[in-house]
């Protein structure tokens, strides 16, 4: 992975920072970032390709009497750089801003510790390819009822600095891994699906053979699956399904998303949106944590936030620019998401968009329960182990809807007592919420398809149909 | 475009000892605003360029992408393809056989009035700013949004066997979106314009009219009456849902590396997997993939490996007629590739994807097939979708509905979503309007990593059944 010759990102920092002062801009703004991507995808229990991506580009704002500007280039020649600095000033000139606003101050950045492996950085790509072969091994060795398997790993470094004219210069490297497999089992006619995925910042957290076993485990346990009979159960929803849930209340507290898109809780702020089981922060100082940083991505020192205390709302997330908006403090929230079509996002970096408020490592904070007893307390539920196509098909009113597309299971009397065949949860998250009654102790990593979080076993109740 | 840069990568992979290479060497100028309740939320320029070169090894599949475009930036790209290629090789159960295809030498454009970056940001965000203004037809309507996005592409295409390949591509579009409130009730209403081409579609369409008809649709919504839970009722879906509908589930269930399994860890796979020639739907059941419509957000004529574009009949009259494929799942299919291969960007390798997939037009007026609805629901303009992983079962919910009573239109609905499975869907298809539309859908995402790509999809107004989901 970290062959290649390393880029002198603050270099680009300066000059971008050079050729603002040079075209007379207020205050000017450099993210330079530089990923490295290399993604082995397994499909019919065989790598199907391995690509590579060196992705570099810097993301500059400009501010000029009183009017925003942004730009980006993935050419760090000094022609393009100076050209992307006066398209910056020319977008400065239409884009007046109605309040007053200036890019964050340096500031004392606290230490953030797990975030670059470098045994990870420097993963040759054969190795990364049997790494990632493993999972299928692993998998087709678990019994000879699995059929097929399609999956993929991810290997990611990163490094980005942040520059502006206040002087401010922070930087983070990171690594990161994306690692699942989908297993397919046969017996006769029948057919089923188990997964498995994980993510970590270390080469030591990924554990292919893990993941392969427990995927050929659920496509087994399926073939013997029943169909479900229409009702509202206690749910127990495990890491996978939990992190989608609580992605969505990630979401819903960001300043931005709250006003744009998913307005579930906006004019909430002090009241009771969830159980009082649920404690939501988020925390971009924890060691290890997948986007853990020391900084935000416009360079304000990172800081732990909740956002949910006891099921009351207690915060949304702020970015400068959101912050100044609507006159309120930054809660060091600002990061660069991919936010269009046709624009790279890749796992890593993005250089590509204005920064903008979003919890950056949330998650529900772990509660009293030991998972098993999530389970044993359960008399007539269900235990669902993924999510499949998560939507609010109703944003505007929290119409929520998930597939349970494999590794769900009936529990019954407190013990789990078969596989469930494919249903489909169809309820309002803001009910969903409400309903939790149970969050165990122990935080995991889980996730699915470049979106994954720490998070705890949670039950709630919730309408499931099957499909 | 610096064509001997993508010559010398494909050389450089042959000399390597690459079966096949392919090389596309792109400049992007993407540009994109959001504007919500008077203020500008965002406005992005953003400009790159670089190669993506992929290369077949001992049968399996090796890609790296660089924005060094130096001579040596671009053989170490060759070189990272080549090597890692040539590890997977070692773990490939059937090696990748490549259907042909003429090596096509040509250069074409999309056609365009307005070029995107000859109207001046500053004049894209002042009338963007008037648009955002008449959403707000209402007090009740309390956010208003403005998403634009503008792409401009030059690409070229070559390969080890003698493609060369240019296309200047561009794209613009955009969401005019009003959210309405009373009392603890919002309902939202949002419409997309755009096409292939530049930015006239924005002065030819009277985009003040269309954002003032989305608030008063909005508005309107908070008097309509909440859609309730029925079973088997008939439904007449209007071009803009069938658009989703389509996409979701014809779409996506068509595409050939899905077909095979090769989606199944994410996305899924497909129920129609092995039902070629089978009939799976009614006379109405007919769907076109077709990337040569102009104007379209689906447009092109080579796909990203360099296979001529022609209509696709996925279905015809109820029967399943084809898969779109790329080189190698046609040869996997031993049928012809079908030019389904395209990537957003050279950074990623190309995905089997949807053009301009739709419906066919009916031979029914619109106004009949209301006329003849004794007791059912007309759905209006697609929302969100949630469909299962063999694209079997699917829930779509409406922007809007109306009752239909004895061949009328009654009582206007809220909160409509249907849900139905694939196959009984298709087969109740009784009736399709005269008139079909290809409207604009930005944003379906595939693959991993992700690549959100713009599409076209729609179809006529179509009489089906399903159940009408009740909603807390």
């Amino acid at each position: 992975m970290a062959k290649a010759k390393a880029l002198d990102l603050k270099g680009v920092g300066k000059q971008v920072l050079k050729f603002g002062e040079q075209l007379d801009a207020d205050e000017t703004e450099a993210y330079v970032v530089s990923n490295r991507v290399l993604t082995i995808r397994l499909v019919n229990n065989a790598v199907f390709e391995a690509k590579g991506v060196h992705d570099i580009g810097v993301g500059l704002r400009v501010l000029k009497n009183g009017g925003l500007g942004f730009s980006s280039t993935a050419d760090f020649s000094s022609n393009s750089l100076k050209k992307s600095v006066q398209a910056a000033l020319d977008a400065s000139k239409a884009r007046k801003l109605p309040f007053k606003y200036s890019f964050p101050s340096p500031a004392k950045l606290p230490k953030v510790l797990g975030s670059y492996d470098t045994r990870l950085a420097k993963l040759p790509g054969d190795k990364a390819v049997e790494l990632a072969y493993d999972m299928i091994e692993e998998s087709l060795a678990h019994s000879r009822k699995v059929v097929d398997n399609a999956g993929v790993l991810n290997v990611v470094e990163f490094h980005n600095v942040v520059m502006n004219s206040h002087g401010l210069a922070t930087k983070d490297d990171g690594t990161f891994f994306e690692a699942s497999l989908t297993a397919t089992a046969k017996e006769g006619s029948k057919s089923s699906e188990g997964s498995d995925a994980t993510a970590g910042r270390s080469l030591k957290e990924l554990k292919p053979k893990e993941i392969g076993k427990k995927a050929a485990g659920m496509a087994v346990d399926g073939l013997k699956a029943k169909l479900l009979k229409e009702g509202t159960y206690e749910v127990i929803l495990d890491p996978e399904p939990a992190v989608n849930v609580s992605r969505y209340i990630s979401m819903l507290c960001s300043s931005m998303i709250a006003k744009l898109y998913y307005p579930l809780f906006l004019d909430k702020l002090g009241k009771q949106v969830a159980s009082k089981q649920l404690t939501v922060v988020d925390n971009p100082l924890m060691t290890g944590g997948l986007d853990s940083a020391p900084a935000d991505e416009e360079g304000a020192p990172s800081k732990k936030v909740t956002l949910l205390e006891k099921g009351v709302l207690r915060n949304f997330v702020y970015d400068s620019f959101y912050g100044a908006m609507e006159k309120k403090r930054s809660t060091s929230s600002g990061i660069r998401a991919s936010m269009g079509v046709g624009v790279s996002a890749f796992p890593g970096k993005n250089y590509n968009g204005e920064p903008v408020p979003v919890p950056r490592n949330s998650y529900i904070v772990p509660g009293k329960w030991k998972q098993d007893e999530t389970i044993e307390d359960t008399k007539d539920g269900l235990l669902a182990q993924r999510f499949h196509y998560t939507r609010l098909t109703n944003p505007t009113r929290g119409d929520f809807t998930s597939v349970l597309r494999m590794g769900l299971y009936r529990v019954e009397k407190g013990e789990v007592v078969g596989a469930i065949q494919k249903s489909r949860i169809i309820d309002n998250l803001l009910d969903i919420l409400k309903n939790v009654n149970a969050v165990s102790d122990k935080l995991v990593i889980a996730g699915s398809w470049g979106s994954y979080a720490h998070t705890p076993v949670i039950r709630t109740k919730a309408h499931v149909a099957p499909v | 475009m610096q064509e001997d840069l993508a010559l010398l990568a494909t050389e450089q992979a042959r000399k390597l000892g690459a079966d096949y290479a392919d090389a596309r060497l792109e400049t992007h100028y993407n540009e994109s605003i959001t504007i919500a309740n008077g203020k500008v939320q965002r406005a992005v320029i953003n400009q790159k360029r670089g190669i993506g070169v992929r290369t077949l090894v001992k049968g399996a599949w090796g890609f790296q992408s660089t924005t060094n475009l130096s001579r040596a930036g671009v053989k170490g790209a060759v070189s990272t393809a080549f090597r890692i290629a040539k590890a997977s090789s070692k773990h490939v159960s059937k090696p990748v056989k490549l259907a042909s295809t003429k090596g096509h030498r040509d250069s074409y454009a999309v056609a365009v009035k307005t070029d995107l970056e000859d109207v001046a940001f500053e004049e894209k965000l002042k009338t963007m700013m008037k648009w955002e203004k008449n959403l707000h037809t209402s007090k009740a309507v309390v956010r208003g949004l403005i998403e634009y996005t503008g792409i401009k592409i030059d690409k070229l295409f070559v390969n080890s066997e003698g493609a060369n390949i240019g296309f200047a591509n561009s794209l613009a579009w955009a969401e005019l979106k009003a959210d309405a409130k009373k009392g603890e009730l919002t309902q939202s209403y949002d419409r997309d314009v755009g096409h292939s081409g530049g930015y006239e579609i924005f002065k030819k369409e009277d985009m003040e009219k269309i954002a003032r008809e989305v608030g008063k649709k909005a508005d309107s919504l908070l008097k309509a009456q909440p859609a309730k839970e029925d079973k088997n009722v008939q439904v007449i879906l209007n071009p803009n849902y069938v658009a989703l509908l389509c996409h979701e589930i014809v779409g996506h269930p068509s595409e050939a590396d899905r077909v095979l399994g090769r989606e199944a860890a994410w996305a899924g796979t497909t129920w129609w997997a092995g039902k070629i020639g089978q009939k799976i739907g009614s006379e109405y059941f007919t769907v076109y993939d077709d990337p040569t419509v102009p104007g379209t957000l689906g447009f092109y004529r080579y796909d990203d490996e360099g296979v001529k574009a022609e209509r696709k009949f996925l279905a015809e009259k109820g029967v399943l007629k084809m898969h779109m494929h790329s080189r190698e799942t046609a040869a996997e299919f031993r049928v012809e590739p079908n030019a389904g291969m395209r990537a957003i960007t050279y950074e990623y390798i190309p995905l089997i994807r949807m053009s301009n997939t739709f419906f066919a037009e009916g031979d029914w007026k619109y106004e009949e097939m209301i006329e003849e609805t004794k007791r059912g629901i007309l759905v209006v303009d697609m929302r969100h979708p949630s469909i299962d992983d063999k694209r079997y079962n699917w829930t779509i919910s409406a922007k809007e509905g109306y009752e239909i009573k004895d061949g009328e239109l009654t009582t206007h609905l809220r909160d409509v979503q249907l849900t139905s499975t694939a196959p009984a869907f298709f087969k109740s298809l009784d009736a399709a309007s005269k008139k079909a539309e290809i409207l604009p859908l930005p944003g379906c995402g595939k693959g991993d990593p992700m690549q959100a790509l713009y599409v076209g999809n729609g179809g006529p107004h179509l009489r089906g059944v399903a159940n009408i989901l009740g909603v807390k």
